[in-house]
This record gives C-alpha cells, structure tokens and sequence, in this order.
C-alpha cells in the first residue's frame, strides 16, 4: 500500500496503528468515546486502559451526542467562559443528524445560544458507521442512513484488521496530520465497506418490516385527542420523561434565575414535555390536560411543527425513546396505529 | 463579541402602584433605553426567584421609564407585588411581534380588554392616541369582575374619556356584578360589543383578557361580523427562553414567542387548545 497524502478523502489505518495513534493522542486531547457495560455503551473519558475496550462495531451509545453540545444544565448568565475542547468518538449517523436539528435551534436561528455555538466549534467528531443495530433502531425509515453522511470529522469504519477514515473536515485532516501510519484505501477495502453498509441497512429494514410511518407527514392537523385514544401503547406510558431525556433531538428546557447576590445568574436545565406541569401557567391551567395530549404534542413536535419550524423533522430514528420506555411502548406501532386511523377519516 | 441572548438589562424599581387587590403596575427605570412597540412583551426577571413574561403597558413612547401591570398569580408574580423603590430587577427584549398599525390605518378600531387584559391593551391605546388621526375611530371595550377590579380606574373613568371630546373615541365599560356607586353597563364583557356603533365590515378587534374572555369575545365578535383576520388576540402560554429555543410557548407549530404573541383568528382557529 501506498504512503498516504492528506488530500485522500477515504484513508485505511490497522486496528494496533489506530490504538497507538489514539494512545498518543490522549496524551493532549480529552476524547470520548464509547465502551460497553451491561450490554449498552456508553460514553467514557479514554484513558490508557478504556481505550482498549473502545466498541467500534456496534451501534449508538446510550447518551445521545447533544449530552456533549447541550448539557442537562449549564449557566446561561453570565454565559461560560471557557469551554473546553473535546473529542467525541463513536458518534453514528443518527446522532449526526440530530446535530442538524440542535444547530437549526441554538445557532442558526434569528437569535444565538450563548454557550452552544463555541461548543460546536470546541468538539471534534470521530463518527462511527452502524454496525449492528438494535431491535429499536429505525433511521432508514426516517430518511437516515446508518452511515455517516455529514457532520463529522472523521468517521471509522471497521472492516477487516482495520478501519477505513473517511476525512469531513479540515479540522479532521489536521487531526490526522502527517501521520504515517494512514494509507490510501484500496479497491476491495471500498467494495467491502459498501457491501457491510448495505447488510446493515438490509437489517434495520427487515427490524421494521411490521412498521409503516412513511407517512408521516400525514400527521399534520392530528391534534384530536380522540386519535391518540387509541394506541393501546400511550396508556402505559407514566409521564417520566426518559423518552425526553434520552432523545438527540428534544431541545426543551427551562431557565432560572440562581442569583444570591443581586446580579443576574441564570441556569438552563432540560425539560420534558411529557410532564404534566411542562406547559402549566402559573394560573394552574395546561393546555394539554390529558396524558394523551401531552403524547400528541410530543410526536407531533417531531414529525410536523420541527419541520414548520426549522425544515427538518425532529426524529432520527434512533430508537432511544424506544428501548429506554419503561412503559414498553413502542413509537413506531404507535405511529402506524395512529396513522390508519388517519386514512380511516 | 455578541450580545448575550439572556442578559436582561437592569432596572430600578421607581413605584410599585396597587391596581386592584391583585393587581399592581411596577413602574421601572432602565439602566439604558428599552424600546419596543406596542403588543411586544419582555421577560422580567427578579433576581434569584426566576423571570416572567409581561407586555409593557406603558406607553411605547415614553423613553425614560417602563411599566408593568401584573397580576398575583405565582411565585414570580408575588415577588413581583413585594418589590419597593430602589430594588433592582433585570428586562430582556422586547420580544414577539407588535400590533400591525400600519393594518389599522385609516379604519375604526375596537379595543377590548378585561381585568388585568387591560394592560397590553393600554400601551396599544397609548400609541394609537398618540397617532390618532392615521384612524377612523378608537371605540375602547373595558370588563373587568366588580368595580374594585378594575384597575387604571384614574384613567379610564376620568383621565381617558376627557380625550373622548378631543379625538373620535368613545368608550363602553362594564363591570360583571355591579355597586351601588357604578354608573356604567353590567353585565359581562361581551354586552359593550352588542349595538356598536362601527363600521364593521372595515373595522379591525384587539382583544386581551383571560382565556374564557378571549374565547367569548371572539365568538360574539364573529357573530357580529368581525372577519377573522381582523380580529387580533393576545396570547399566553408558559415561557421560558422567549427566542424559539424552548419550545413551552407552543400553540401547535406557532411559537408564541416569535409568533405572536399577537395572532389573528384566522391563523389560531384550527390549532390545539388555543383557550387554555
């Protein structure tokens, strides 16, 4: 194989290169990056041992990517100062695409964030393709790939003894810098990347064969309570909030003023829809009573007002709200209920 | 580097005047100048117990100081009825869109407003009597629960009708359960709409009241020829960040943040729950 240049936009790297390269990296870089525990990853600060756990073959994290850009609770007033640069690995494409969505709200709207937009510029993304999705994964279905496409840096593909590194930044580039240890990717490395990338895209659609939201824009006007009646699924749900927090795309959250001393000091913290007081006026009254609008307002925030609002719709398909549901319900038969009943009309 | 989205700008509490028995107007004196137009709100914040929304119910021309009327109704509203002269407290804004004058030119306007509804629509008054002569007539609707309840009672049963001889005014006032004392209609806030003495089919509504008001007022003035895109509602909802961003002032897709707060009828009608 050839020395590599850095204008290849595909590289190849060995598994032993990579940790050693990773190994040095390290050394001045505070990087992310997912490893198992109980069957899930999750996100841990890499030192020299963890990075041997690294689980590069597999799917999302447990965390969605926004935990990084948009953390559960940060101070607003006075905005943070020094916001530290970061390394995130394992980012998948549906995480990706949720920053679409975060950087519509909190950097390219008429009025910007104080705090996000030097977060986005302070992290670097080291994406990597969907491997081996779960049973709750559904990104194809909600115009996703289970590659990344956009919005990374670098992303690892792991095929045999190595990885192939795409380049999507100058900001990745430099990250690889001079090393010589990446080398131009050759024919049947490409062919194989290809070849798993459709298998795993073959698997997500056979995991959602039983499910038809592709509709789903036929969820506009769906405000009727009487809609939401029907899924069996709503009733089971407890208003806790996970599918919320654990969402790449809920942006909801509330801001208060912390101060003590007379200057203003105000603190944001993430909110969920999905609890009974999240629009309740200070006069007692909700405009979503019921348990079942408050469902509603959720999934029609994802699929049709985010799309009013920003163009884009505000679900990836991850499937976060899915396995992380105590309730055991399941958007996506909720979504195909809901929807018949729509034809139906 | 850019302004911070969140940073209100300090003001000095210069009077905090009782209205009614809960309602108080806090008249506020900006460390730098605060415009914003009729209809625009802010967000108030009282360091260290949280930050509310309020329409300014002053008027838009006055420069030099600020002022809210607020009704006691939660935590931040009840600081807000203890603040004293000197206290500081911080705004942010304006925000939302204003009432659309430039639309009111040359027609008769009917301004509607029940108890503490009557503050967005006294800084909309303001300004319309200060531009009077862009519109036909001004006939001002005011309800309120007893007479007790009303709040700029200086104003509207003295200062505001004295204007009624200088431009083309006139006002209708009622109170839903009467005194001995009152002199004007009773009856809910609907009765002033009955009989009006407008040309209805140009004339454009402000209505701001609480929810049932609002909702009744919009029915009566659609059965009394209103069409729907002439008829303006001030809207409330939970809000936090007041920029788009947090999502708790949604009616449907419509921020009422950056929406409104100020909609026609005609773009609420098919959206959820818009008389919470």
């Amino acid at each position: 194989m050839k020395k590599i240049t850095n204008k290849m936009e595909k590289l190849y790297i060995k598994v032993d290169d990579w940790k050693n390269f990773l190994k040095g990296k390290i050394k001045e870089n505070r990087i992310f990056a997912p490893v198992e525990n109980n069957n899930f990853l999750f996100y841990e600060n890499l030192n020299e041992e963890n990075l041997e756990k690294i689980v590069y073959d597999k799917a999302r994290a447990v965390e969605p990517v926004k935990i990084f850009l948009y953390p559960i609770k940060e101070f607003v007033v006075p905005e943070i100062k020094n916001i530290e640069k970061l390394v995130v690995m394992g980012v998948t494409s549906c995480d990706l695409r949720a920053i679409d969505v975060l950087d519509s709200v909190f950097k390219n709207s008429d009025y910007k964030d104080p705090n996000f937009s030097k977060r986005r510029e302070n992290i670097l993304i080291i994406s990597f393709d969907c491997k081996n999705p779960y049973n709750s994964c559904f990104c194809t279905l909600v115009g996703v790939k289970p590659y990344p496409e956009k919005n990374f840096d670098l992303n690892l593909s792991k095929i045999e003894n190595g990885f192939i590194v795409e380049i999507g930044s100058e900001k990745g580039k430099e990250f690889i810098g001079k090393d010589t240890r990446f080398y131009q990717v050759n024919e049947s490395q490409i062919k194989q990347l290809e070849e798993d990338r459709k298998k795993v895209e073959e698997k997500i659609n056979e995991i959602n064969r039983e499910f038809d939201i592709k509709n789903f824009e036929n969820l506009k006007g769906m405000y009727h309570t009487e809609y939401w009646q029907k899924p069996n699924d709503i009733k089971n749900c407890v208003s806790c909030g996970s599918c919320n927090f654990n969402c790449p795309t809920c942006v909801c959250f509330l801001l208060e003023d912390t101060s003590t001393d007379g200057n203003f000091k105000k603190v944001k913290v993430w909110d969920a829809c999905l609890f009974p007081g999240y629009a309740r006026m200070a006069s007692g009254v909700s405009p979503r009573p019921t348990l079942f609008d408050r469902y509603a307002n959720r999934l029609l925030c994802k699929y049709w007002y985010m799309k009013e609002n920003f163009g884009i719709i505000g679900c990836t398909g991850c499937g976060r709200c899915i396995s992380g549901c105590i309730g055991k319900i399941d958007k996506r038969r909720v979504l195909t209920e809901v929807l018949k009943e729509k034809v139906k009309v | 580097m850019e302004k911070n989205i969140y940073e209100p700008v300090k003001c000095e509490v210069i009077d905090n005047i009782k209205e009614s028995p809960t309602i108080n107007t806090v008249v506020l004196k900006p460390e730098r100048e605060f415009s914003f137009l009729a209809g625009q709100f802010a967000s108030l914040t009282v360091p260290g117990i949280g930050e509310a929304p309020f329409t300014p119910s002053s008027s838009p021309f006055d420069k030099e100081k600020l002022e809210f009327t607020v009704m006691k109704t939660g935590r931040v509203t009840e600081k807000i009825h203890q603040l004293k002269k000197g206290d500081i407290v911080g705004v942010r804004g304006p925000y939302g869109k204003p009432y659309p004058l430039e639309k009111f030119k040359g027609k008769e306007v009917l301004l509607v407003g029940g108890g503490v509804g009557l503050a967005p629509i006294r800084a909309l008054f303001l300004a319309l009597v200060e531009t009077y002569k862009d519109y036909k007539k001004i006939v001002f609707c005011c309800g309120a629960r007893t007479p007790q309840d009303y709040i700029y009672k200086e104003l509207i049963f003295d200062k505001w009708q004295k204007l009624c001889e200088k431009i083309p005014l006139c006002f209708r006032i009622t109170v839903d359960k009467k005194d001995e004392n009152w002199k004007y209609m009773e009856g809910v806030v609907t009765k002033t709409l009955e009989n009006l003495d407008m040309d209805i089919k140009n004339g454009v509504a402000v209505v701001c009241g609480p929810p049932i008001m609002m909702k009744f007022t919009t029915l009566k003035l659609l059965e009394i020829g209103f069409a729907p895109e002439n008829i303006y509602l001030s809207m409330e909802r939970k809000m936090y960040c007041a920029v788009g961003h947090c999502r708790h002032c949604m009616i449907g897709d419509l921020f009422v943040c950056k929406d409104g707060p100020v909609f026609t009828y005609d773009v609420l009608k098919d959206k959820p729950e818009i008389w919470a």
